[in-house]
């Protein structure tokens, strides 16, 4: 790879004018890229959910894994030539667009992942009766995120399911200008930067923690939060004159507003975002030093007026002082079909490179007795675990973690890549992006089936909620539907039998139709909805789980006597009278 | 200070403000509204603080009149429900907020 200080030369001219030579006109690099993007759009184009394998998208269209190698390749050029801003700001937003607009193109723009439905119901229960409506769900408790999609809604007269599908696509874009503008800060080296942001897209992109959700907005606001105290707060400070005593006071300002807005949109952000700072002041980085007690005393206060509900919910603030088991992550079920063991394996692997790179690049340059040009990084990239000390989070901590931390393993990881002689960097380079793009992408799309819906299962969850009555038991045989997007949410009772490992405790088989009677006779309702789905069907293939579900869905017009109420191509809704309940 | 950033922040304030206002309160169809209100939450209220504060760096500068305005908005959104007082088109005063900001600081470059 060419040195950096060579390439940054200006370009040759004659005479004044810029000398066009074929290749400069005709750009490979763009040319690249241009047909990567013409790969992706006819990859894409051809894909439908039913021709997408049990693997995921990457083993389903080789035009779609065309395009994406062509869009990183296109990008990779050109970061080994000019390394133009314009270019590269550009290629990056094309790779953007590529890796999270697949899934919403491929099924109809319907937003992906069941919970997502579960945050459109808070935001159109806000837009539709403008309060809490149910003081007793946590979601409600922390509006910021939720009431801001009801106003954006409101505003536009829709409703949000018709632009929540587009939410990681906002989220990542934005994400990685601030990224950008933050990289900038601390390495000088574009290149660096670059690299660094798309290593990041690429690390964090099975992580799914950019959908429409509090965490996803927490996050981005997270790292608006760290630019302002590393551009304004920071010491010692890079360049003296921006580090006035009335700009560092509105820079504290700022960061407290922000950071309001975190602590009244999630639960767990602020604290990551403490940690972070937390970190940064130990290190004597961050002036003033009380600016964490004072971010600490905004997101205690908040908590303090929500305590009892936190309290009567998850029985308080510590799920165990047990990191390791804090850390442990999402339950697998031991008949998890292969593809899931795949994604499951690949996105471990990537994830634990990412952490031993890192921490090979912190030795490195502590045998070297050069940490403190690193040390702000490092610390930001290990901060996050400190969470894992009190809490689980239901066990997503660790993937809040993994999101929190990504960014700074992503750039020390680029800078030690461009530590490395030009002979080998090239192709470790491109080695390294390659193997997290692909990796990231295996974990994202490896379960598009079954996290994905098609407009037919929300149009059958709408048509539930518009012809059900009031106080309806709705039976969810697979936790995989996109429910509880109405503003009524709460007036009905979505149940899940207790029979897959991966939501909760599984005593039963549902394909045992006496214990399947049962337990909806325990629900207390003489008629209760069945909802069945492709997306549930996929679940089922994909986990292995719950146990006897195929048993359950044919059995269900025939031996339950279930009647059809709704049918469309991916959903049916059988109405069940229910035996044993006066 | 570098004038044309914190400038090029007012303009875009301005302008923001100004189409923002115009699609909410006059779109014919839903999707042109729909690109009103993300306008409106994103950069009125951001760009009303950061054309008078120079990041140092264009990126920077964009993300953070984002980011301002998204806070601006949700913490004013959960207000209107903490509040029981749901009118999202009081929203709207941000894009005036925006729009006076950004004037002043332009007005006060022409005037200095």
């Amino acid at each position: 790879m060419m040195p950096a200080e060579q390439s940054l030369l200006p370009a040759p001219t004659v005479s004044g004018i810029r000398s066009w030579s074929l290749a400069r006109w005709i750009q490979p690099q763009l040319a690249v890229s241009l047909l990567g993007l013409g790969s992706w759009v006819y990859g894409v184009s051809q894909l439908r959910p039913t021709g997408i394998g049990i693997y995921g998208l990457l083993a389903s269209s080789p035009w779609l894994d065309a395009g994406l190698l062509l869009l990183l390749a296109g990008f990779l050029f050109e970061l080994r030539g000019e390394a133009r801003t314009w270019v590269l700001g550009l290629q990056l937003v094309g790779l953007i667009v590529a890796i999270h607009g697949a899934v919403p193109i491929i099924f109809g723009a319907a937003p992906e992942y069941a919970w997502v439905y579960k945050h459109v119901g808070i935001a159109s229960a806000f837009e539709q009766y403008g309060r809490v409506t149910d003081p007793t769900n946590i979601y409600q408790e922390w509006p910021a995120l939720f009431a801001a999609v009801a106003s954006i809604a409101s505003l536009a007269h829709l409703n949000p399911l018709t632009f929540a599908a587009w939410a990681p696509l906002a989220f990542e874009l934005a994400d990685a200008l601030l990224l950008v503008a933050l990289f900038r800060l601390l390495v000088g080296e574009r290149r660096i930067v670059w690299l660094a942001v798309v290593l990041y897209e690429g690390l964090i992109s099975w992580v799914g923690q950019d959908y429409l959700s509090p965490q996803a907005f927490g996050f981005l606001l997270w790292l608006a939060i760290a630019l302002i105290v590393l551009r304004w707060l920071r010491r010692p400070l890079p360049q003296e004159d921006l580090g006035s005593r009335r700009m560092r006071a509105v820079a504290v300002v700022l960061v407290a507003a922000i950071y309001f807005a975190i602590v009244a949109a999630h639960q767990l952000t602020p604290y990551m975002a403490l940690a972070g700072i937390g970190a940064l002041t130990l290190l004597g980085r961050v002036r003033p030093r009380w600016l964490v007690v004072a971010l600490a005393a905004i997101a205690g206060g908040y908590l303090a007026l929500h305590y009892n509900l936190i309290a009567q919910q998850f029985g308080g603030l510590l799920s165990g002082g047990n990191p390791l088991a804090n850390a442990s992550g999402a339950r697998g079920t031991p008949n998890a079909s292969a593809a899931a063991v795949w994604s499951a394996r690949v996105v471990d692997a990537l994830a634990g490179g990412m952490w031993l790179m890192t921490l090979a690049v912190i030795a490195r340059r502590l045998r070297r007795r050069r940490l403190g040009s690193i040390a702000v990084p490092a610390a930001l990239a290990f901060s996050p675990f400190v969470i894992l000390l009190a809490q689980s989070y239901g066990g997503e901590a660790i993937y809040r973690v993994y999101l929190f931390s990504a960014p700074w393993c992503a750039l020390l990881i680029a800078g030690a890549l461009y530590e490395l002689r030009p002979r080998i960097r090239g192709a470790l380079v491109a080695g390294a992006t390659v193997v997290a793009l692909f990796a990231g992408l295996q974990g994202l799309y490896g379960p598009a089936l079954v996290n994905a819906f098609t407009p037919s299962e929300v149009s059958a969850s709408v048509w539930l909620y518009g012809h059900t009555p009031r106080g309806s038991v709705i039976v969810l045989p697979v936790d995989d539907f996109p429910a509880l997007e109405a503003a009524d949410y709460n007036d009905y009772n979505v149940e899940v039998p207790p029979a897959d490992p991966q939501i909760g405790p599984s005593w039963m088989d549902e394909g045992n139709l006496q214990e399947m009677e049962s337990w909806m006779a325990s629900l207390g309702h003489r008629t209760v909805y069945v909802v069945v789905s492709r997306s549930m069907d996929d679940w089922a293939n994909y986990y292995g789980a719950p146990k006897g579900y195929a048993q359950l869905v044919s059995e269900l017009p025939s031996s339950l006597h279930g009647s059809v109420v709704y049918h469309n191509d991916d959903a049916t809704i059988y109405r069940l009278s229910v035996k044993g309940v006066s | 200070m570098s004038r044309p950033r914190t400038e090029l922040t007012a303009y875009a304030g301005l302008a923001a403000s100004a189409v923002a206002l115009a699609l909410v309160l006059g779109a014919p169809w839903h999707a042109m509204a729909l690109a009103g209100s993300l306008l409106l939450a994103l950069v009125p209220a951001g760009a009303a603080v950061m054309c008078w504060v120079d990041s140092g760096e264009n990126a920077a500068q964009a993300g953070l009149t984002l980011a301002l305005s998204l806070a601006t908005f949700a913490i004013a959104s959960a207000i209107m429900v903490w509040a029981q007082a749901w009118h999202p088109q009081v929203l709207l005063a941000l894009a005036g907020a925006g729009f006076v900001s950004c004037a002043a600081r332009l007005q006060r470059d022409v005037y200095r």
